[in-house]
């Protein structure tokens, strides 16, 4: 069985995160305040060549895109 | 030799009277008829190990309901509702967002999700926004990726609206 979000280049780590991204976004006002937090990943990354600095990157965002590039590839 | 005899007859005897209450022990004794279930999110336990008597969940193979003594199993769970029946008939549900469903074969069952919440903390009016704006993008001329998200959010979405009524 192949999932259309596969076929698309999304992880399944991509899908979870989407899917409970939608279920904390339909909460109630209360709890839906606190879950929200959760979704946020401010992890960032930068590489260093020659001893400098490369430009910094979300981890998260750099991920989705080498993801989609690998699936247009092949 | 007749106390030989004797002393024989008396080992003979004997295990079968002390022996006769223990081996009294049925299928319905040695054998729980009730499930372990873990039900765990990556930021809270909701069940720890607790004997319940059915659960229902939303495998990606089809809904399926596990009780115990189940044939060991891994199942992918779609975005979907989780019915626990627990002892005297109660039920619990769960809206879970997706995880995995693991039957061990000692009658145990871990349930792992990444989001789950009761039904009742849900806003059926959040999720009728949401679907009206993942439709616009799934049908709109976004990237395949955007496409693929907001079809996966209608996924999700639906699922809940059709246990929410």
């Amino acid at each position: 069985m192949t999932f259309a979000w596969k076929s698309a280049g999304l992880t399944y780590n991509r899908y979870l995160a989407v899917a409970s991204r939608a279920v904390r976004r339909s909460l109630k006002e209360g709890p839906r305040l606190q879950a929200e937090r959760r979704g946020q990943q401010e992890l960032r990354f930068a590489k260093w060549e020659n001893g400098k600095q490369g430009e910094v990157k979300n981890l998260a965002e750099a991920n989705n895109a080498a993801a989609i590039a690998q699936a247009e590839s092949k | 030799m007749s106390a030989f005899r004797f002393a024989r007859s008396a080992l003979r005897a004997r295990p079968t009277a002390f022996a006769a209450p223990l081996q009294r022990r049925g299928y319905a004794e040695a054998v729980s008829d009730k499930i372990k279930l873990s039900l765990v999110l990556p930021h809270q336990t909701i069940f720890k190990s607790t004997g319940v008597v059915q659960v229902n969940i939303p495998a990606a193979s089809g809904d399926m309901g596990v009780l115990a003594n189940h044939v060991p199993s891994i199942e992918q769970l779609r975005p979907g509702l989780v019915e626990i029946i627990e002892e005297g008939g109660s039920t619990k549900q769960y809206f879970l967002s997706g995880g995995f469903a693991v039957v061990q074969p000692d009658s145990q069952l871990s349930i792992n999700a990444v989001e789950g919440y009761p039904l009742e903390e849900f806003s059926a009016e959040a999720v009728k926004a949401q679907i009206a704006e993942a439709q616009k993008i799934a049908g709109g001329s976004g990237s395949e990726q955007d496409i693929a998200e907001a079809k996966i959010e209608l996924e999700v979405l639906e699922s809940l609206q059709a246990v929410l009524k």
